[in-house]
């Protein structure tokens, strides 16, 4: 299978009053080519310093990213435009309409004028917001915003898309609706790579799950074969297995 | 990146910013009527006392009167007592032009011309003129010593003042104008910038936006264009509303005001990313906003020249930068000087631009 993404040796350590946090601690692993990636860990386990390292947002301490060939140190300028991602606050303006939004991200990432409105018109009505596009963000609900932020991410077609806490906050019909979008995306080629906290959603959606705890990758393989190798008949079962019962903050 | 998607992309962001301004008319009537209120209230009816405010005497007269008319001055405390109200300077042959050329350079808030027969006159108790040049771009602090003055010849029977207006008719309102424009514009420039950005990471949005191809710098010079259109247009408004509303005079370059504001402007969006950088929240970010620019609404001479107050609040004063912006204000748009005569000012200003800038760049460029 064609690796578009190398993640070695990776190493993330935060200053915070005289005090070193590692955050990521020595982590390496593969993301194929369209496939659907989870990662999945408890609060603390490293999963969101890595998704802000992946998409460039935040530089490594140590060790090295490649997202399709590009170096995510020096070459984020090539990575940005061929990633999409939907980030866990919903980071939509609320006194922007839903159009708006869109328009400004379509633009920001250069995507050609009547493309842009072919494409906005076309995923409005894919995730059923086609009557809301001249309605301020502010004003729609945790699943309208949900599904405009989704679409924020994929107007300029990219070829990977991160994707922080899917379906967090979200009434089932809208978590089907989003994992349906997903299935979409994925099935268009695209690479999806996921954080959750819901087992369900890494059973139902991802082809291989990480498994991080305290900045550690702990497991990484298909959620069946997790299951077989602890025995489990689901993945939270795995997921306590690896990660202990205890509460994180 | 080219420089031309560069400043696409700014200019894609200066639009936003416009549109989500647009959008909050709560907002748009203080930011735009404040200032408005601010200087009509203002405009009328405040007072105040002066101390050790440099006069310059140029006294002609070899006789002993003119001598005791200066002891009376220099020895003036006011009616509260305390400290002496002019600090004296003494020189002689001065022409009228010379005189006014020490007060247009900000060196003495008044200059008395005691005619060489001033003595004599007085003895035969004949009429004499003495000429009062005053600094009336400070309207408070001329017009006590304008008063005193006359209060004293009115004492001395025969002795009448000519006091020319060598700016024109100026009010309290004159004074007030340039320094309130410079006043909104850098509360204006520092809230609106920092707010937004406090408003951007609370919600999410601007990590959004660093997550596209645009670079930071990209989205500071867009949040700057929209902060030097909107403090611009800020300022227009103010001055035609001072203007048609409350009689102000323009006697300077509107192009040396702009150059001003543009400048300042540019400082206060630098003080607002940085204030911004140590805040994740709107609330917070208002709290810091209070601590930082309230001080300099009171202590740098928007409403009463420095010249009144004490030494130690001067002090304070002489290190922020909106003391600068008011007296470059003033200097151009109530005495109608030029460049020159703004220069240190200017170098104060552009310094607190260039410092505050850079801050605030590299502390946005490494916060995320």
């Amino acid at each position: 299978m064609e690796t578009i993404i190398e993640v070695k040796d990776l190493v993330k350590v935060f200053h915070s009053r005289g005090r070193k946090i590692t955050a990521v601690n020595d982590v390496s692993f593969d993301v194929f080519k369209g496939e659907i990636f989870g990662m999945i860990g408890p609060n603390g386990a490293g999963k969101s310093t890595i998704f802000s390292m992946l998409t460039t947002l935040i530089k490594p301490t140590n060790g090295s990213i490649k997202v399709a060939g590009f170096d995510a140190d020096k070459e984020d300028d090539k990575i940005r435009p061929i990633i999409g991602i939907v980030p866990q606050k919903l980071s939509l303006y609320p006194d922007l309409t839903a159009r708006e939004n869109l328009e400004l991200m379509g633009k920001l990432y250069s995507v050609p004028k009547k493309l842009m409105e072919e494409r906005i018109d076309h995923y409005l009505q894919l995730v059923g917001l086609g009557s809301h596009a001249d309605r301020f963000a502010g004003g729609f609900s945790g699943g309208m915003k949900q599904r405009l932020s989704v679409i924020c991410a994929v107007l300029h077609d990219p070829q990977i898309i991160f994707w922080d806490e899917p379906s967090t906050g979200l009434d089932p019909q809208t978590r089907q609706a989003i994992w349906k979008l997903a299935r979409k995306f994925n099935g268009e080629g695209k690479t999806l790579v996921f954080t959750t906290h819901y087992m369900e959603e890494a059973d139902n959606l991802c082809d291989r799950v990480a498994v991080m705890n305290l900045g550690k990758m702990v497991a990484l393989d298909t959620p069946e074969n997790l299951k077989e190798r602890s025995g489990s008949t689901n993945l939270e079962e795995v997921f306590i297995h690896l990660t202990g019962e205890e509460v994180r903050d | 990146m080219d420089v031309r998607t560069e400043l696409q992309h700014s200019w894609i962001i200066t639009v936003k910013e416009f549109r989500q301004l647009s959008r909050k008319k709560a907002l748009m009537v203080p930011l735009f009527l404040f200032p408005i209120i601010m200087i009509i209230f203002f405009g009328y009816g405040m007072g105040g006392t002066v101390k050790d405010a440099p006069i310059l005497i140029v006294n002609d007269d070899t006789g002993t009167a003119s001598n005791s008319l200066i002891q009376h001055i220099g020895s003036y405390t006011g009616k509260y007592g305390g400290e002496p109200m002019f600090s004296i300077t003494y020189t002689k042959d001065m022409s009228q032009s010379k005189a006014e050329s020490k007060i247009d350079a900000g060196w003495y808030k008044a200059v008395l011309l005691i005619p060489p027969d001033y003595s004599e006159k007085l003895a035969k108790n004949e009429s004499v003129t003495l000429i009062l040049l005053t600094d009336s771009s400070d309207t408070t602090t001329t017009g006590i010593i304008v008063n005193y003055m006359k209060q004293l010849f009115s004492e001395r029977g025969s002795v009448s003042l000519n006091v020319p207006n060598i700016y024109g008719d100026l009010e309290y309102l004159d004074f007030l104008t340039p320094a309130v424009i410079a006043l909104t514009i850098f509360m204006g420039s520092v809230a609106t910038t920092g707010s937004a950005i406090a408003g951007e990471k609370q919600d999410g949005t601007i990590v959004r936006i660093l997550m596209t191809p645009v670079s930071r710098r990209a989205v500071i010079l867009g949040k700057t264009i929209y902060q030097l259109i909107l403090q611009l247009i800020r300022a227009a408004i103010l001055i035609m509303a001072a203007y048609f509303l409350v009689g102000f005079h323009m006697n300077g370059s509107w192009l040396l005001v702009a150059l001003v504001l543009v400048i300042f402007t540019l400082g206060g969006v630098g003080m607002g990313i940085v204030m911004s950088t140590r805040v994740n929240d709107m609330e917070s970010f208002f709290q810091l906003n209070m601590l930082v620019t309230l001080p300099s609404m009171f202590i740098t001479g928007v409403f009463f020249p420095l010249s009144s107050v004490p030494d130690w609040m001067r002090y304070i004063a002489y290190l922020l930068p909106l003391t600068y912006a008011n007296d470059a204000m003033r200097t151009i748009m109530i005495k109608g000087q030029g460049l020159s005569a703004i220069s240190t000012d200017l170098i104060i200003l552009s310094l607190f631009a260039l410092i505050t800038f850079t801050a605030g760049v590299h502390l946005f460029r490494r916060e995320a």
